[in-house]
């Protein structure tokens, strides 16, 4: 039996309790808030938590969370999960990646961790969300989602020791089946290096595609792996169901559109490519093809464009580098 | 062979002529420019005149064109096929349904026609291109997409004279089930409205949804429904396809949300619902369930809104009236 105080959201025994964390003002005065849910078992245990939206438009996140949590029973339930489904909630309403309100820096809120209580409005809403993240989180899932509806992969940060070593037994329950080991110098900011940096193991998953891109079966698949990973925790009953080998990577590839024009991806994710493959085209409007872009390495798709339109320096694809069985 | 020409896009040849035509200035001074393409034939016949992103974010609209396009051949093409397959290309860019240099009268371009000369940002976009329309088009089709993947809908202006009887030829040979003969004064402001009433049988379909929503198999068989449109009026040779019996409606109910939050629709396009059906369910950001929507009319749904967050005052349901076979 534990005191949780995120917000208005207070939990002092088992139960199911919700209420809102001000991160914020809005430009008109009223506070900007996020919604939080604890739910805490009859048991002691750890405590996972798990946010959504920190990329506003990533709706797959804030469902699968919602489904999960609908699932839990306190009764069988060791420990507590805090639940944050929609980090970003300007974003969010607005169905983009950042808030309509941050007008410097980018706004990457996963670039921002762990935030700075003067800093850009991103800035803020990073570091009110990390004040109870770090007093009360011992393991952590981000979710998000690329492009398209079949993404399905997942990163860890592999730190030394046992957070290290927790973080990919969770990736491994997760199970899905490309997985990155992130290194630690890249995604700095992002609230799984940083938990990583500060001791709290964590994953991050990406599932789904953008805005309405996602089906109710990746939220229900993704809610069931959810659970394994309580499972994995020792936070829930049952034998850990186990997926199958996995492929790790040594790193990820960010290419970028160099040009603009209506996109076709020519690659699904989780296809192996190799350097040189036509990844993607590019055509005028008038519908003629006027550039074929090819994969600058060997990898795994993890993530394409979904088009139809792009503009230079949108995502044409992630490409994760030297799989390897895992 | 006369000339025809469109902005810049002048055909006085069997073949394609491809060019842009002036719809505006923007604020930097620079012109906006709508692609244009004439397709003409070897052998004399009537101009087919096609838009597409009347509503700048409906791509499926311009893939279709594009591929409707590329498949004509001159020597096999009997008249003239004009094309603009972006045609509210502010819009179109920013992946939006308006304009975003449209600050009046709320920029549905499909509300604008027959345009004006010195009108708001849209109303002169309509104009000019409506100049043009009146002048060239013998008939015309108007691509739209509605909101989500499953759309397949139609309509024609249903005049009472010789122009609503060639439209709902055009109808049965586009071959869509779920078509809605639309009473002359509903949509005014519609350029298939607004071309009927000025003697051009019009057509508008809507197929696959917004952004990147669609398929390419709704891109095929989109165009192969245009080609068979074609054979019908004479354009292309061979054996028309008998899509079946059409369902007609006697109008339609548009309905907007009066409630805002997480939306999951439970009913597909072209599912039969009665008056009280649900036809989805809202959650709060908890996830916890926030009611039902329900549908405020029998018939057919014709469109539905996408999820997965919907806010007051946009579409949640289209309802296809007093459905009989025709």
């Amino acid at each position: 039996m534990r005191d949780f105080e995120v917000g208005s959201a207070h939990s002092h025994g088992p139960g199911v309790t919700t209420g809102m964390l001000q991160v914020g003002y809005l430009p008109d005065g009223y506070p900007m808030e996020i919604p939080v849910i604890i739910v805490q078992g009859a048991q002691d245990g750890p405590v996972l938590w798990m946010h959504g939206c920190v990329h506003g438009n990533e709706y797959c996140g804030a469902y699968s969370i919602h489904q999960l949590v609908r699932t839990l029973d306190p009764a069988e339930l060791k420990g507590a999960v805090v639940a944050l489904p929609v980090l970003n909630i300007t974003a969010f309403q607005r169905q983009q990646r950042m808030s309509p309100f941050e007008g410097y820096n980018g706004g990457d809120l996963n670039r921002h961790f762990p935030g700075n209580p003067a800093g850009t409005l991103t800035d803020q809403l990073a570091w009110h969300v990390w004040q109870p993240f770090k007093k009360y989180a011992d393991f952590h899932v981000d979710m998000h989602t690329a492009m398209t509806p079949d993404t399905r992969w997942a990163l860890f940060a592999p730190a030394e020791g046992p957070v290290g070593v927790k973080a990919e037994a969770m990736a491994r329950a997760f199970g899905y089946e490309n997985i990155l080991p992130s290194p630690l110098s890249i995604l700095g900011g992002s609230s799984l290096i940083e938990g990583a940096k500060a001791g709290i193991p964590g994953l991050i998953v990406e599932a789904g595609g953008l805005g309405p891109a996602f089906s109710m079966e990746t939220v229900a698949d993704v809610a069931q792996r959810l659970r394994n990973v309580l499972r994995v925790l020792e936070m829930l009953p049952g034998a850990v169901e186990q997926h199958g080998a996995v492929t790790f990577f040594s790193n990820f590839a960010w290419v970028t559109a160099t040009r603009g024009g209506l996109f076709k991806r020519a690659v699904q994710c989780g296809q192996r490519i190799a350097k040189g493959q036509i990844v993607a085209r590019f055509y005028d409007v008038f519908g003629e093809l006027v550039e074929e872009t090819p994969s600058p390495e060997d990898g795994v798709v993890l993530a394409t464009g979904a088009g139809p339109l792009m503009p230079p320096g949108e995502i044409v694809v992630h490409i994760g580098l030297n799989p390897r069985a895992a | 062979m006369h000339s025809i020409e469109i902005g810049t896009a002048v055909s006085s040849a069997p073949g394609l002529a491809k060019g842009f035509l002036k719809t505006g200035e923007l604020p930097d001074g620079r012109p906006v420019q709508t692609p244009v393409m004439i397709m003409r034939g070897a052998q004399t016949g009537p101009v087919l005149w096609l838009h597409a992103c009347v509503h700048g974010n409906e791509y499926c609209g311009t893939f279709t064109l594009h591929e409707l396009v590329h498949g004509l051949r001159p020597e096999t093409l009997k008249g003239t096929v004009i094309a603009l397959p972006a045609l509210n290309v502010t819009a179109f860019e920013k992946n939006q349904r308006m304009s975003p240099f449209e600050g009046y009268a709320g920029g549905d371009l499909n509300r604008c026609f027959p345009g004006v000369a010195d009108g708001s940002f849209t109303q002169q976009i309509a104009y000019a291109v409506y100049q043009q329309l009146r002048r060239h088009a013998d008939f015309f089709i108007d691509l739209h997409t509605a909101m989500t993947q499953d759309v397949r809908w139609a309509l024609f202006p249903n005049l009472p004279n010789q122009v609503g009887r060639t439209a709902d030829g055009i109808a049965r040979a586009f071959g869509f089930s779920s078509t809605l003969p639309a009473p002359p004064d509903i949509l005014a402001g519609a350029a298939a409205m607004t071309a009927a009433k000025d003697g051009i049988p019009s057509f508008l379909a809507e197929v696959g949804g917004k952004a990147a929503n669609f398929t390419p198999e709704a891109v095929s068989d989109a165009a192969e429904r245009l080609r068979n449109v074609m054979r019908h009026l004479g354009m292309l040779e061979g054996t028309m396809t008998d899509y079946g019996p059409l369902t007609y409606f006697s109008n339609f109910a548009w309905v907007h949300a009066t409630k805002g939050g997480l939306f999951q629709r439970s009913v597909r396009c072209g599912d039969r619902v009665e008056a009280g059906q649900p036809i989805g369910q809202y959650f709060d950001l908890f996830g916890a369930p926030a009611g039902e929507a329900h549908s405020p009319k029998p018939g057919v749904v014709l469109a539905i809104h996408a999820g997965p967050i919907i806010a007051t005052g946009e579409t949640l349901i289209h309802v296809g009236l007093d459905p009989q076979q025709a």
